[in-house]
């Protein structure tokens, strides 16, 4: 699992991961924090980044392991990780940085480069852009910016607010469009769609419409759901009933469950 | 005085096989009245698992009409996808994993008979079998495949067949129980419920559970008993299961067969069997078990331990996945494990579709056809002598 000392060489990581990027796309991990944090080990298949028993240490990590995934760029909650890719020597570099915002970004198109403060360098083209399939949205997105950025982009914008003409948000059509479920994602306005249909009690609605399905069981959206269904279908919140409960109550590791500790 | 109405046909249960029947019956022009103590899928077709398996079938005729139920959810899929439901049918093929040599001799030799009836099956060495599944525990001595095996979202089964019945002209009438059924001059007439009586000259019993109840209203002892099954799903993550997984003890379990039960007395006592698959929207259901607890659906700290470490040690890899929750859902058990189909001796009008245990979903399609049949014609096209009442006699 660890990565030993002597497998590191010695070698400053920076300096390895910016020759190995001249060859194609490899992460730089951009972390000092002495903070209880992870993901970035978790993320890693090819063990290339190791936390450690001591979970408040820095990463160390070992560029001549990394195949350049980016599952370590999607999975740092700091943002402290990138694809860094020379290869095309033309000039121009390839950054690779996480995105999260449900925004435009699409393959061709432009797109803001900003240092680490959100303070923007300069438009780049987008090469491209990978859904992770994660439920948190992050995706990546691949900047090609010149060559001379490359010690200072850390992230991706489509817009700055200062710079350009500020469009009308479109995305958000108030109350009725907010999360009911926010496990399961589901709106408001298709709560009452569902509930519209006949569904008399919260346990119906829940087996057809997913609401109160996912991670947290209910047990943050059952009583906005309860109203919301006494609303539509004119009943007394108490009289549309209540999910029922179900062990565990809270999610447990399965191999707990299965008498191990884990 | 209450509401008196009328319908050519009443169907009572809105589950799978209810839907299903209401759904052919409609599509051949009949008035269907769906009468669903509770709601939709409130029963056993909302509390298990997508299975459409058919190498877990009794070879005969049980195994016959699975096959041509199997066939018939491709174009039930595309149909209720007009209607914007989809039931996330996904022929996916099917494994069953042995864990002793034994096991694997009984499932060779049953493979063996099962292809003499026509199913394609494949016993597979370990070695053969990562070509299908991956990551599986080194105790797996091999294993069944089947590619006709399929899996479904239940309860948009039910829901969706039930709509398009609805849609067909079918009313359905939630959260309003059978107290009585009428019957004069060997006749039904008559279905009383709590929200009015209903004249009706065909009534359809596919009350899953509560079938035995409704026989009695009629003085038919309609030999069903509640079996429990008791079933964990996991959190969402992407597709890690691509195929509907069992272990071979489940089909011990399942069909009573000596040679593949469990060997401990706990797993016995609790009807214990591997199953595993993952619903489209991610989570994994694993199962199950069979238990008999009366009409008490509650899930148990035992059998959930047991479904935990079961898993385990068919898939290893499941250990780090969450379990988000428990349910159980109680299945029809008829006596030999087969379902009820067909008419009562000396009543007109009185049909049964019921006691499919756990094979509900995946014979729903054909049951509602052949109900539809016999309501509406008197005689079906696949022979349904063996699944009749008076077998047990």
């Amino acid at each position: 699992m660890r990565v030993k000392d002597k497998d590191r060489g010695g070698a400053d990581p920076w300096r390895v991961a910016w020759e190995k990027a001249a060859g194609g796309a490899v992460a730089v991990v951009d972390c000092e924090e002495k903070i209880p944090c992870n993901p970035c080990e978790e993320a890693c298949r090819s063990k290339a980044i190791v936390v450690g028993d001591d979970i408040c240490a820095p990463p160390r990590y070992a560029p001549e392991r990394c195949d350049g995934c980016g599952r370590c760029v999607a999975l740092c909650p700091g943002m402290a990780v990138y694809l860094l890719d020379r290869s095309a020597g033309d000039g121009t570099a390839r950054i690779t940085v996480p995105y999260e915002m449900r925004g435009e970004m699409e393959a061709g198109e432009e797109a803001w480069a900003v240092d680490g403060e959100g303070k923007p360098l300069g438009k780049g083209k987008i090469v491209k852009v990978v859904n992770m399939g994660r439920k948190d949205k992050t995706g990546l997105v691949t900047l090609e910016v010149p060559e001379e950025w490359v010690l200072k982009v850390r992230g991706v914008k489509d817009r700055v607010m200062s710079l350009e003409e500020p469009h009308e948000v479109s995305e958000y059509h108030g109350e009725e469009d907010c999360h009911l479920c926010r496990c399961e994602e589901i709106s408001k306005s298709h709560v009452r769609e569902i509930a519209g249909k006949g569904f008399y009690a919260l346990a119906a609605l829940r087996r057809f419409s997913r609401v109160g399905l996912g991670y947290c069981q209910g047990r943050f959206c059952q009583a906005m759901l309860a109203g919301e269904l006494s609303a539509v279908t004119s009943r007394e919140p108490e009289d549309v009933g209540t999910f029922r409960v179900r062990p565990p109550v809270r999610p447990v590791r399965l191999s707990r469950l299965g008498g191990e500790d884990g | 005085m209450a509401e008196v109405l009328s319908s050519e046909v009443v169907v009572i249960g809105g589950g799978a096989i209810g839907a299903a029947t209401a759904y052919y019956l409609c599509k051949e022009g009949a008035e269907v009245m769906i009468v669903e103590a509770d709601d939709l899928a409130s029963g056993a077709s909302g509390a298990c698992d997508g299975f459409v398996s058919l190498q877990t079938k009794q070879l005969g005729s049980h195994l016959d009409i699975a096959r041509e139920s199997v066939q018939m959810f491709p174009s039930i899929a595309e149909e209720l996808r007009k209607m914007e439901v989809d039931i996330e049918y996904n022929p996916c093929g099917g494994l069953m994993l042995a864990t002793t040599a034994d096991h694997l001799k009984e499932l060779k030799a049953r493979a063996k008979k099962l292809k003499s009836a026509g199913l394609e099956v494949e016993v597979l060495t370990p070695v053969e079998l990562k070509e299908h599944l991956v990551e599986v525990s080194k105790d797996i001595k091999g294993a069944c495949y089947c590619s006709a095996d399929a899996q479904v979202n239940p309860i948009k089964l039910t829901l969706g067949l039930a709509q398009k019945a609805q849609e067909l002209g079918a009313t359905i009438l939630r959260g309003c129980k059978v107290e009585n059924i009428v019957v004069t001059n060997n006749r039904v007439r008559e279905v009383y419920t709590t929200a009015g009586s209903i004249h009706s000259r065909r009534v359809v019993c596919a009350a899953g559970t509560g079938s035995n109840q409704i026989g009695k209203m009629i003085i038919v002892d309609i030999p069903i008993l509640p079996q429990r099954g008791q079933i964990l799903v996991t959190e969402t993550r992407e597709r890690m299961l691509d195929m509907i997984v069992s272990g071979a003890e489940y089909l011990g379990t399942k069909a009573n067969i000596a040679e593949l039960m469990p060997k401990d007395e706990e797993a016995i006592k609790l009807g214990l069997g591997f199953t595993a698959e993952q619903t489209a929207s991610g989570n994994i259901l694993l199962g199950s078990t069979r238990e008999f607890a009366g009409f008490d659906n509650s899930t148990t700290p035992d059998a959930i331990n047991a479904i935990a470490k079961n898993a385990m040690g068919y898939l290893p890899w499941i250990r780090d996945l969450d379990v988000i929750r428990s349910f159980a859902g109680l299945r029809p058990y008829s006596p030999d494990g087969l379902p009820i189909l067909g008419t009562v001796k000396g009543i007109k009008g009185f049909y049964m579709a019921t006691g499919h245990a756990g094979d509900g979903i995946c014979l729903a399609p054909i049951t509602g056809k052949l109900m539809s049949e016999l309501v509406l014609d008197g005689e079906t096209s696949l022979d349904i002598e063996p699944f009749s009442l008076y077998r047990f006699k």
